[in-house]
Order: structure tokens, then C-alpha cells, then sequence
């Protein structure tokens, strides 16, 4: 099964094994800090923000241009970030690391 | 049958113009209503400031209330401050405790709404909803609702035209003076303890973080439930949908608050001459974010004038966006995806009996929002 890792924005590492769902309900369910997904996963509210650690950019794709629309606008956007609520956890993601950007 | 479905007053201009002229009471406003420019606009705090007092709301409020509404009327950097003090409360509604309390009074009020012959569901439903939901929110005794209930839809702009901004007033200076002399645990006894740049909040601050925690989140709620109701009620099909598959509630919940989309517009000042997307803007005057325009976007929302209870992605500004994003909002989602959870497990049908429609009749455009009546008939499961 796959595992996780969310970085908080103090630097604490959440690892999360067997996680299953979207990275936002995973790091809710686990209470990640900065990850709030108050929108349950519509791509709305903009409260999952994540910069994906750069070897693991590939592999996770593109924004949808929605996505990237809504991201855009947000604090602390860069060329990494992601609203995690959009990232489907997949063993192809086995050991992803991302970091909280709020 | 309701009026479904929904028109979009917004959609000829939005196809020519991202922004458009207009006036509200002789003001000119500069209304933006494609959804990038808007969201673009509510970031601009330079250009378009919050630091207006009484004219954020549209139609102004000087004729309703005395105080700058916090932290809704300021601009950083003391915007953060502000909003700070109170952001605790605002995260209650995630508690688990608190979205019990909600299922079992939302299920009460069901129940009672199903046992009777009709209801009617803004002043017999909606009202008493929002109310008693609001005092979790504020942490204060249940019974202060029946208080609250007496204010109406819209404490300022009741639909029996009778302004209860100065009771309203009266009342928070009530509270805060019996806060301050047997401080507890709710809301108004944290701001008078609460502490700004090192100096406790003075009672004009107080009374305005009063004035927007009861007026800002009451309308938009009522009118939210109202609608929802009324949807169902024409669409049977897609309550038995969401009723045979629960676990779509939230998406639901949002794409009902995509639609009804309850605060039109909110405004924004210009301090200097400028333009705003195509308008030119004198120092002093308006702009508009158009919440109501940017959900119907058809460059962002495929169909937008139909509900798609799946729809996903849903990157609606229902609750605005950027700093000044709804404080209420969680509250909020948990009142809807409550009443879509209770409606599933105890209504199997509503029937319209009678209905008036709140029709925003402005220079610009007329809106449909929710409705000054709405008679119904619940059959229980």
C-alpha cells in the first residue's frame, strides 16, 4: 500500500501509510496542519495548498487549468504547488513528500 | 413549481464586458463580473480597499448602523490583526460536538416541519435555523435565539421595510456591558478580554465585530436554506439521487452553494482615480465584485444556469475570496451539508404550495434571489 509524508509548515514530518483517498482527506484525517479542504474536494476553497518536493513533480502531472486558476491567485503560489484535494493517491505515488504552503 | 431553472441576470453583459457602469442610489458602481477578473479584483486591496466604513455592503449602510463593521471594513495590515481575534470561534464548527448539536437541531426542526399540515419555510424553518445555529457558533445560550428570531430575514433591510439595526445595536451594547462585568465563554465576553496592538478592543470595535457576526452570515443562510428546499421540491429525482448515495453531500452542498450564490455582489472603494476593467473610476467611488456573475461564468462552468449535484471541479467564490473570504463559511457548509443529510434521511417529497420570489430589482439588472415566502408540504418518510 502507499505511503505519504506532508511537511508542516513548522517542519514536522505526518507520515501516513496504507493512505488511500485524495491527499487532502488523507492529511484532514490526519489532522496535517495548514490542510483544512473546508470545500470536501471541489477545487473551491483553496485550503489543501501543497508544494510537491521536486522529484515527484512528474509523476504527480499538471494542474488541471482550473486548478491552476485558482492557484494562480493564491499566497505562497510557485512553480510546485498543488491543491492537494486534486491528487488521488496511487501506488505509481508510493512515498510522496509534500510540503504545506499556508 | 419554482422558477427553475435558475436565469442568470449577468450573461449577455459578462459575454461583452468583464465589467460594466452602473449605480446603486445614485452612486455609480463599477461592477466586475467575469470570474478571473473578479477573483483577480478582491486581491487588489491597493486599488480596490476595504477601508471604507459603511460602504463595503450595497446598498450603503450609514443609514443602518453606526459603527465600521471588523474586520470585514479593513485593509491589511491590520486587516490580519483583526481578523485574528476572532478566527477561533469561526473554527468551532469543525468540532465534533458542535456538528452533533447541529444534526440534532436541524433533525428536530425537520421533524416538527414534517409533522405539520404545511410550513411556512423562510420565517418557520429558515429563521429559526440560522438563529439557533448561530448561538453555537457564538457559544451562547440556545434561548437567545428567540430574540434573534425577532429581527427577520434581513436585520437591516427586512422585507416589512423596518430597520432593526438600532435595537440590534442596543442589544450588543447589552451584551458587551454584561460581558465585561461577568465575562464567560462566548464570543462577545473573548473580544472585551481580547487584545489589539497591546490594547483591549474599544466598545465602537466591539459593537462592530457584533454588527457583521449577526448581520453578515443571517440572509445569506436563510435564503441558502430556502432555496435548497425549493430545489428539492422540484426536483424529487435528485433527492432520491442523493439519498441513495449519501457520501455525495458534500459536493452537493457546494454546487447548491454555487447556485443560490446568496450575497449578489460586495463592494469595494476606490482611493484614487482608476479604472476597472474597461470602466474608468473616480477616487472615492465604487467597484462590485460580482459573486453572483463569477459563479455563472460559462468560461469556468459548463451549463452554469443548471445544478449538477455532481459537479466537480466546483471553484466557486460563493464566499468570496482572498483575505476577507467568509469567516462564517464553515459554519455555513455545516448548516447546508446538515439540512441535505437530514432532508435525505426523513423527507421523501416537498410540495410547493405557494410562493413569493426576493427579486433584486437594480439599475443594472433584476436577480432572483430565494424567497420573502416559500409554503410547503414535507411528507416524511
Amino acid at each position: 500500500m502507499s505511503q505519504v509524508t506532508f511537511i508542516s509548515p513548522q517542519g514536522e514530518k505526518i507520515v501516513v501509510k496504507n493512505a488511500m483517498g485524495n491527499l487532502m482527506e488523507i492529511a484532514t484525517e490526519h489532522d496535517v496542519e495548514g490542510i483544512e479542504g473546508n470545500c470536501g474536494g471541489v477545487c473551491s476553497c483553496g485550503t489543501c495548498h501543497v508544494w510537491v518536493e521536486p522529484e515527484w513533480l512528474e509523476r504527480v502531472g499538471q494542474a488541471s487549468e482550473i486548478e491552476r486558476g485558482i492557484l494562480n491567485f493564491e499566497d505562497n503560489s510557485n512553480e510546485r504547488s498543488r491543491l492537494c484535494c486534486q491528487i488521488e493517491m496511487t501506488d505509481d505515488l508510493d512515498g510522496i513528500v509534500v510540503k504545506v504552503a499556508n | 413549481m419554482p422558477n427553475l431553472p435558475y436565469h442568470d441576470p449577468f450573461k449577455e453583459e459578462r459575454k461583452e464586458h468583464p465589467a460594466i457602469a452602473t449605480e446603486f442610489d445614485g452612486d455609480p458602481v463599477a461592477m466586475i463580473l467575469g470570474f478571473k477578473e473578479v477573483r483577480e479584483a478582491a486581491r487588489n486591496y491597493e486599488k480596490f480597499s476595504s477601508d471604507a466604513p459603511f460602504r463595503v455592503p450595497i446598498p450603503r449602510e450609514e443609514d443602518v448602523r453606526t459603527v465600521r463593521q471588523y474586520p470585514l471594513e479593513v485593509d491589511p495590515p491590520v486587516h490580519a490583526q483583526y481578523r485574528k481575534i476572532v478566527e477561533p470561534f469561526f473554527k468551532r464548527p469543525t468540532q465534533p460536538e458542535y456538528i452533533a448539536r447541529m444534526g440534532k437541531m436541524i433533525g428536530e426542526l425537520l421533524a416538527g416541519a414534517c409533522q405539520r399540515d404545511s410550513i411556512e419555510v423562510v420565517r418557520e424553518f429558515a429563521i429559526p435555523l440560522q438563529s439557533r445555529a448561530l448561538t453555537y457558533l457564538l457559544n451562547m445560550p440556545e434561548s437567545e435565539a428567540e430574540v434573534w428570531i425577532k429581527w427577520g430575514t434581513h436585520v437591516f433591510r427586512d422585507a416589512s421595510g423596518v430597520s432593526k439595526g438600532a435595537e440590534m445595536e442596543a442589544y450588543c451594547n447589552e451584551l458587551f456591558d454584561q460581558a465585561e462585568a461577568h465575562p464567560g465563554e462566548d464570543f462577545f465576553s473573548a473580544l472585551t478580554q481580547a487584545s489589539f496592538e497591546g490594547r483591549p478592543l474599544t466598545r465602537q470595535e466591539l459593537l462592530g465585530y457584533a454588527n457583521i457576526a449577526f448581520a453578515g452570515g443571517r440572509d445569506t443562510i436563510i435564503n441558502t436554506v430556502s432555496t435548497i428546499i425549493a430545489y428539492f421540491a422540484g426536483h424529487p429525482e435528485e433527492l432520491n439521487w442523493l439519498r441513495n448515495d449519501p457520501k455525495n453531500i458534500v459536493v452537493a452542498g457546494e454546487e447548491l452553494i454555487r447556485y443560490t450564490t446568496p450575497l449578489t455582489h460586495i463592494g469595494r472603494l476606490c482611493p484614487v482615480d482608476t479604472e476597472a476593467y474597461g470602466v474608468p473610476v473616480k477616487a472615492g467611488d465604487l467597484i462590485s465584485l460580482c459573486w453572483a456573475s463569477a459563479n455563472f461564468d460559462e468560461t469556468v462552468f459548463q451549463n452554469p444556469e443548471t445544478v449538477q449535484l455532481d459537479r466537480k471541479p466546483n471553484p466557486h467564490i460563493a464566499f468570496g475570496n482572498g483575505i476577507h473570504n467568509c469567516l462564517g463559511a464553515a459554519h455555513a457548509r455545516l448548516i447546508v451539508r446538515t439540512l441535505l443529510q437530514k432532508l435525505c434521511e426523513m423527507a421523501s417529497s416537498i410540495t410547493i404550495l405557494s410562493e413569493t420570489r426576493n427579486v433584486e430589482k437594480e439599475a443594472a439588472y433584476e436577480r432572483c434571489n430565494a424567497y420573502a415566502e416559500l409554503a410547503v408540504i414535507i411528507q416524511p418518510i
